[in-house]
């Protein structure tokens, strides 16, 4: 059984196509990266996974419940978490509130107090490292530090399912080596599916995912093992550029 | 410990209205302008808990205060020779209460889909169109009003009925400001307030963190609007002993909330009783000494505040005592 399925799911806004059809399985506890240049509709599909937008088409299946229909809310309560690509920390709210209100309205957040939301929020703390910072506004924080928080907001969240858009964007080789590690350290531990959207930072796609899923123009263009689809011809042409000496000088 | 702590800004709250309450009894002549203040700063409170919370400005907010007038002034004008005494005020504020949540349900489904400055827009003209409403289709007396004085002393008797009306109905409005200041900790402190918290900073990463921004924003609504309901029949109804409807849907009442509101800081417990207390006095100053002058000096006093402090009074002062010892009785 396969804890997220896709099938068919198209999202039109206006005459541009932004997903095409695209049909995808993520099992428990898997990690996969969903690669594609700028444009390709990575980011529409996380919304359309996580309720964001409605799909025009198609239908989306999460712990075999049929939630194209559900409002973004309800599949975080059954277990749909999503990091942003530029992180939105609560600015005004503490670090420690921040991981808190992802506890306390997440998958178990029903059973939790306030309180107990608190202490939780404590937990995640000390697993991205911001003890010092607990009870600073999270608007304070470096930017590095705000994409460990939207981490730690949304593993507070109890999900089965990660989405992470752009975790690594923008981060030096060092540190997305170090989130590379983290992310991977999270998965085992915390065992959930992981599904990472990845634009240029082939380091984090190699280092990350055991699958990958290529998009191109809103369509699925292949979807292997990483080792395949990074040496698939189609992948090289449409994403990684063409072979030197086709590349015209541009100027 | 950590239980107690979070409610401590409880105590600056009940400390400021004992106070007030106390200086209206002991100083004589003050009652009226003492019960003025308390009747805007309970306005200021129950209209913060949703305004505040939310980041929502309902411009038809006195409605709600207009209908809870009419749920306790039905009750006293047909129930009179029931001899149920006191009982018919009681099924007075019940009855002001189910008005306004009722009221509010029917706004609430339509405009609380709505985001931020369309909000505001679709709540301009509730209290209007309901005024229009009831002159137009005649609906309790329609303009005429309901007097019901002497239904009143018939109820409770001459002097029980005088009493109400001048001294029990002002304590009312009172334990309505208590109510809504207590209302609003408990809010503040649970998960609609981090709930309400989160739309206010960031609506969509809040929906995809689980919350069902809906119903929060019902919750502080409804809350709200209740306890206009309750505020209506008792600073209006039991202490006018009258209704018009061209009185209780005036928007003027509304503007008034939002300067208390804005003037002691949004979405602070203090802020009410603060903007409450200047609104109240300056109003009452500015009759006495300048009549005629007050919205000429009052308009720029309320800009000066909003420019120098745009978090309100109490939000200012919130941020002097940051990280000292007073700091968690302030909020």
């Amino acid at each position: 059984m396969s804890l997220l399925r896709i099938e068919k799911v198209t999202k039109r806004f206006g005459g541009l196509v932004a997903v095409d059809g695209v049909t995808l399985e993520v099992a428990h506890g898997e990690m996969m990266a969903i690669v594609g240049p700028n444009g390709a509709g990575k980011t529409t599909l996380f919304n359309l996974i996580n309720g964001v937008f409605f799909a025009d088409e198609g239908r989306i299946w999460f712990k075999d419940v049929d939630v194209t229909r559900y409002p973004a809310y309800r599949r975080a309560h059954l277990g749909i978490g999503r990091t942003f690509q530029i992180p939105r920390p609560f600015g005004h709210a503490t670090v420690r509130e921040n991981i808190a209100i992802g506890a306390m309205f997440g998958a178990a957040g029903r059973e939790l107090t306030v309180g107990r939301s608190m202490e939780m929020a404590d937990h995640y703390i000390r697993l991205i490292g911001l003890e010092a910072h607990r009870d600073k506004p999270a608007a304070v924080l470096t930017s590095v530090e705000k994409k460990l928080l939207e981490i730690a907001r949304a593993l507070a969240m109890k999900p089965r399912l990660l989405l992470m858009d752009e975790a690594m964007a923008g981060m030096n080789p060092k540190d997305v080596d170090q989130m590379v590690a983290f992310i991977k350290r999270i998965r085992n531990e915390e065992g959930i599916a992981i599904v990472a959207l990845v634009e240029h930072i082939m380091r984090a796609v190699a280092g990350l995912a055991e699958r990958v899923l290529v998009m191109h123009q809103g369509a699925k263009l292949v979807d292997e093992p990483t080792k395949v689809a990074l040496s698939d011809p189609r992948v090289i042409e449409v994403y990684l550029g063409r072979p030197p000496g086709e590349v015209h000088a541009q100027g | 410990m950590e239980r107690v702590t979070r409610y401590l800004p409880a105590v600056p709250v009940l400390l400021a209205y004992l106070l007030l309450f106390a200086f209206g009894l002991l100083v004589p002549g003050k009652w009226q302008l003492v019960s003025q203040i308390a009747f805007f700063c309970a306005l200021g409170q129950a209209f913060n808990l949703f305004m505040g919370m939310t980041g929502y400005v309902d411009f038809g907010y006195v409605a709600f205060l207009g209908v809870g007038t009419y749920g306790m002034a039905l009750p006293i004008s047909m129930l009179a020779d029931k001899g149920l005494g006191a009982g018919t005020i009681v099924i007075g504020l019940v009855l002001s209460v189910v008005m306004a949540v009722l009221l509010s349900l029917a706004v609430g489904a339509v405009a609380l889909r709505l985001r931020g400055a369309y909000f505001a827009i679709a709540t301009i003209g509730v209290n209007e169109g309901f005024r229009y409403l009831i002159e137009g289709a005649r609906i309790w007396r329609g303009s005429e009003g309901i007097i019901f004085s002497s239904q009143l002393r018939a109820t409770l008797g001459r002097e029980a009925a005088m009493s109400l009306s001048t001294f029990w109905a002002d304590v009312m409005v009172f334990g309505v400001a208590v109510l809504a200041a207590m209302l609003t900790l408990i809010y503040l402190r649970g998960k609609v307030g981090y709930a309400l918290a989160a739309v206010r900073m960031d609506e969509d990463a809040a929906k995809v963190m689980g919350v069902n921004v809906t119903r929060y924003k019902i919750i502080a609504f409804i809350s709200s609007a209740a306890l206009a309901g309750l505020l209506g029949a008792t600073a209006w109804a039991l202490k006018l002993t009258y209704v018009y409807p061209a009185d209780v849907f005036a928007i003027h009442y509304t503007i008034e909330a939002i300067i208390i509101v804005l003037l002691g800081g949004a979405g602070t417990l203090l802020g009410p009783i603060v903007g409450g207390l200047i609104y109240g006095l300056s109003k009452y100053f500015l009759a006495v000494h300048l009549p005629g002058f007050q919205l000429i000096i009052f308009a720029p006093i309320i800009i000066a505040i909003i420019v120098l402090f745009p978090e309100g009074t109490v939000g200012m002062i919130r941020r002097r005592l940051a990280g000292g010892p007073l700091e968690k009785y302030i909020v």
